[in-house]
Formats: structure tokens, C-alpha cells, sequence
């Protein structure tokens, strides 16, 4: 095997411009320029300025994945785009496993990240901030980022390292089970807070915090409702309209 | 509120925008961070942070898959920011209420940031044809130029959102709040926390989890009991 010529500089390039992968996000063809943009510092490594068509025909074909699953798929592309040009053999063209692996990636990271880590940083965050706690924000950004920042770098190395076994790699890694775990973890802080919100309300109502029990149905026929389709907005507007109405009539 | 509070809003809009989809994602366009980014440069991000506590769970659900576009939350939180603090200032109505109201009419506006991201997507559609004709001619320069330039639409799309927000929650505002104040006073925490809770109910309700509601009453029985006999 050739000894690589990517460099760790332009490793760092194709990681900071993972980014701005959404920067011209479109209807047609979603991220296909941004992937290009992406690969752009290491396929310049590889070929020099003078890039062939077959070269740029595999890049700006239709490309949908999740953002943070893009460096793995361009660490890949990247080794594969390295060994076709030393005239090795791929055992996949690179767009076929552009095209194999964007969907199934796409759905893993929806549900890891998007499913899972946002809702329970943002219910860490939400908990805090309902003590008034100006570090809310700041811990919701550390606890989302830590593992985002972590994922970007580490897929693109893992990419580029394992090829075609990173997807290997990631099935060990049992991300969708991984997303489950946040997920009843999210579930279960959502009825934390609820019950702290329920046991404020009748403190400030100077009633028995057993009352705030009848919330429970409340807010499993809301979340009933939420899953038939109904939307927030529908909620919201029901919920003020109802409650400002009992108070200008009492 | 001074035109050079209104000019760092607007910077925060699209700052916040941005990470929505086109720059970085790190989240600083969830509720919780920029409607407390935006009370920070208007000089009170306790304000921000009542807002973002309101609205951060309403639409955390909606999954930002494929071509789904969520409504704007982001532009939602800074417009209802801006509207509680200057609003607030002008009617000389301070505290939870006004957050309160500057929150419900942001609220249905965020409509309009559905409405303007689609334009910006449909106008990148045009820079990434203009961008493969460049490659074509051998000038990936030219891609990566155009590629950049769709921050551009995004940024534009944010902004005008949060425009319309301020521009039409201000004349909202302006007849209603001292009607609607009073009564929103009078239903206590209840309203605000309302928010909150329709919130958890439907993140609740778009999660996937087979122990979903078993999860969800445990947590609740158990943590109302612990304070409750505290």
C-alpha cells in the first residue's frame, strides 16, 4: 500500500468545511454541492487543481445524509479516491457507496442525534433553567456538542482509516439501541419535570401537591393527541384560548 | 429599545438561523440558547431565558429529515425576545405577562419562517445549477463560490422572518396587551407553565419508545411523590 497523501492539515480542512455541508442545501439535489465542498481540500491532494470528469461526475451526484455522518462517508471517499488514482482496485465505485450508505446513515443519526441527544440535553438545560439559571444554555451547548464535535472528527478518521469496514464499525457500535437508551431517558425526564411544574403550580395555588396528579391525564391525552397528528400550535392556542377565558369570566 | 438593539437583533436572527441547517448545527438556534443570546445584547438575558424556557419544547419533536422543513422556533425565540423587551418598554408592561404574550403572538408567526426557508431552498436549487455549470467549465473555484453563497439566502430567509415577527407582533401587541395583560396576570403560573407542558406532551407524543407512557408515569408519580411528602 501507497503511503497516504492527505495531509493532517487538509484533514483539518475537510473537518471544518463538514460545517458548512448545508450551506446551498436545494430541492434537486440537496447537499450534492456540499458534499463536493467538503472533499474538494482532499481530492486537490490527491489529483492536484486539475480534476478529471469521472472525478467530479462521482462528487456532485445527489447526496442526502446526515450532517454529522458526512466526514465518515468523506473519509472514505477520500481513501477510496486515493487508491484509484495508484490504480489499486475499489471493491465499491465510490458513488455506488455514497448512494449504499447516505440513507441508512441519515436514519441512525436522525434518530441519535436529532431523537436522542438534543431532546435529552435540551431537557438537562430546560430543568435548569426552571431554576432561573442563566447556565441552562451553556450546559444544554456542552452536553449536545461534546459528542457531536467528537462524532464529525472521529468518523472522518474512522472513515478514512477502515474504508469500507467503518460501516463495520459503527454497526458494533449499536447506535440505534444507543438512541433508545436516550430516548426512555428523555421520556423519563419529561415526567420529572412535568411533576415539578405540577408541584409548583399548587404551591403557588396554596393547595395539596396530591392535585397535581390531575395533570398525569392531561398530559398523556396531549401527548395522545401530539402522536394522532395534532399539532403544537393547535395545542397552544387550545390551552390559552381555554385558560384565558376562565379567567376573564372568574 | 434603541436602533442599534434592533441592528444586533437582527444579527443574532441570522446568526441563529444560520446554524439551523446551512452553518455548523451546533445548536445555538434551539429556543433555549438564542432567545437568551438575544436578551443578552439587549441587555437582559433573564428575559431571553423566560422565552426560550416557553418555547424550547414545542416543536423539539419535529425532525429536521430530508426536504421536512419544521416551523422556525429560532425566529420565534428572538422575535419574542425582542418583542417582550421593547414592547414591554414601550407600554410600560413588564414581567412573566408580557413574556407571556410576546410568546403567544410569536408563536403562530413562525408560520412565515416555513414559508421564507422555502424560498431560500428554491433559490439555492438556482446556485446549485449555476454551481455545476462552473464545474462543467473546469472552475470549481466558481462551485465552491456559489455553494457559499447559499449562506446568503439562509441568512436573508432568517432575517426577514424575525422582521415580520417584530413588525407584526409589535402592532398585535400594541392593541392588545394592555386589554389581555390583566387576564393573563390573573391565571397565574398556570399559562406559563401550560407552554411548557403541551411542550413535554408533545415531544412526548413523537417519541418512538415502546415504554414510552410506562416511563413517562413512573417518573411522574415518583418525583410529585418525593416532593409532595418532602
Amino acid at each position: 500500500m501507497k503511503a497516504p497523501r492527505i495531509s493532517w492539515l487538509t484533514f483539518l480542512r475537510v473537518y471544518l468545511r463538514s460545517f458548512l455541508l448545508q450551506a446551498s442545501w436545494n430541492f434537486e439535489n440537496l447537499q450534492n454541492l456540499g458534499f463536493f465542498y467538503l472533499v474538494l481540500p482532499g481530492l486537490r491532494s490527491i489529483y492536484g487543481d486539475e480534476l478529471s470528469r469521472d472525478v467530479q461526475r462521482r462528487q456532485v451526484t445527489y447526496f442526502n445524509t446526515h450532517p454529522y455522518f458526512a466526514p465518515l462517508i468523506a473519509g472514505t471517499i477520500l481513501r477510496m479516491e486515493e487508491r484509484l488514482h495508484a490504480g489499486e482496485d475499489v471493491a465499491v465505485d465510490p458513488d455506488a457507496y455514497k448512494k449504499m450508505v447516505m440513507a441508512p446513515f441519515a436514519a441512525m443519526g436522525d434518530a441519535l442525534f436529532w431523537g436522542g441527544v438534543r431532546p435529552l440535553a435540551a431537557l438537562i438545560g430546560l430543568l435548569l433553567a426552571s431554576q432561573g439559571s442563566l447556565w441552562a444554555p451553556v450546559v444544554f451547548l456542552v452536553l449536545f456538542n461534546l459528542p457531536h464535535l467528537f462524532f464529525r472528527g472521529a468518523g472522518l478518521i474512522l472513515g478514512y482509516v477502515q474504508e469500507l469496514r467503518a460501516i463495520e464499525t459503527i454497526q458494533k457500535c449499536r447506535l440505534p439501541d444507543l438512541a433508545i437508551r436516550l430516548k426512555e431517558s428523555t421520556t423519563i425526564l419529561i415526567g420529572v419535570l412535568c411533576a415539578y411544574l405540577s408541584f409548583k403550580g399548587c404551591e403557588h395555588q396554596d393547595i395539596s401537591g396530591a392535585w397535581g396528579f390531575v395533570l398525569l391525564p392531561i398530559v398523556l391525552l396531549f401527548a395522545w393527541l401530539s402522536h394522532k397528528g395534532v399539532t403544537s400550535l393547535f395545542l397552544v392556542l387550545l390551552t390559552t384560548s381555554s385558560l384565558l377565558l376562565l379567567a376573564l369570566l372568574f | 429599545m434603541v436602533i442599534a438593539d434592533y441592528l444586533l437583533a437582527g444579527l443574532v436572527a441570522m446568526l441563529t438561523g444560520l446554524d439551523r441547517v446551512a452553518l455548523v448545527q451546533v445548536m445555538i438556534s434551539r429556543p433555549l440558547v438564542a432567545a437568551p443570546l438575544t436578551g443578552l445584547v439587549l441587555g437582559n438575558p433573564l428575559l431571553g431565558l423566560e422565552v426560550g424556557m416557553l418555547l424550547e419544547l414545542l416543536w423539539l419533536g419535529r425532525l429536521p429529515v430530508g426536504a421536512a422543513i419544521p416551523p422556525d422556533d429560532t425566529q420565534v425565540a428572538v422575535g419574542a425576545t425582542v418583542l417582550a423587551f421593547s414592547m414591554g418598554q414601550m407600554l410600560d408592561l413588564v414581567g412573566m405577562p408580557m413574556v407571556i404574550l410576546a410568546v403567544l403572538v410569536a408563536i403562530p408567526l413562525g408560520k412565515f419562517g416555513q414559508i421564507f426557508d422555502r424560498l431560500a431552498r428554491n433559490v439555492n436549487d438556482r446556485l446549485a445549477v449555476a454551481g455545476l455549470k462552473a464545474l462543467s467549465d473546469g472552475n470549481t473555484n466558481g462551485l465552491e463560490r456559489r455553494h457559499l453563497m447559499g449562506l446568503i439566502s439562509f441568512a436573508v430567509s432568517s432575517l426577514a422572518t424575525a422582521c415580520v415577527i417584530v413588525l407584526i407582533g409589535s402592532v398585535v401587541l400594541f392593541y392588545t396587551a394592555p386589554q389581555l395583560i390583566g387576564a393573563v396576570r390573573d391565571t397565574g403560573l398556570s399559562l406559563q407553565y401550560s407552554l411548557i407542558i403541551v411542550g413535554a406532551a408533545s415531544l412526548l407524543g413523537t417519541i418512538n419508545v415502546n415504554r414510552s407512557i410506562s416511563l413517562f408515569c413512573a417518573a411522574f408519580s415518583g418525583t410529585l411523590l418525593v416532593l409532595w411528602m418532602r
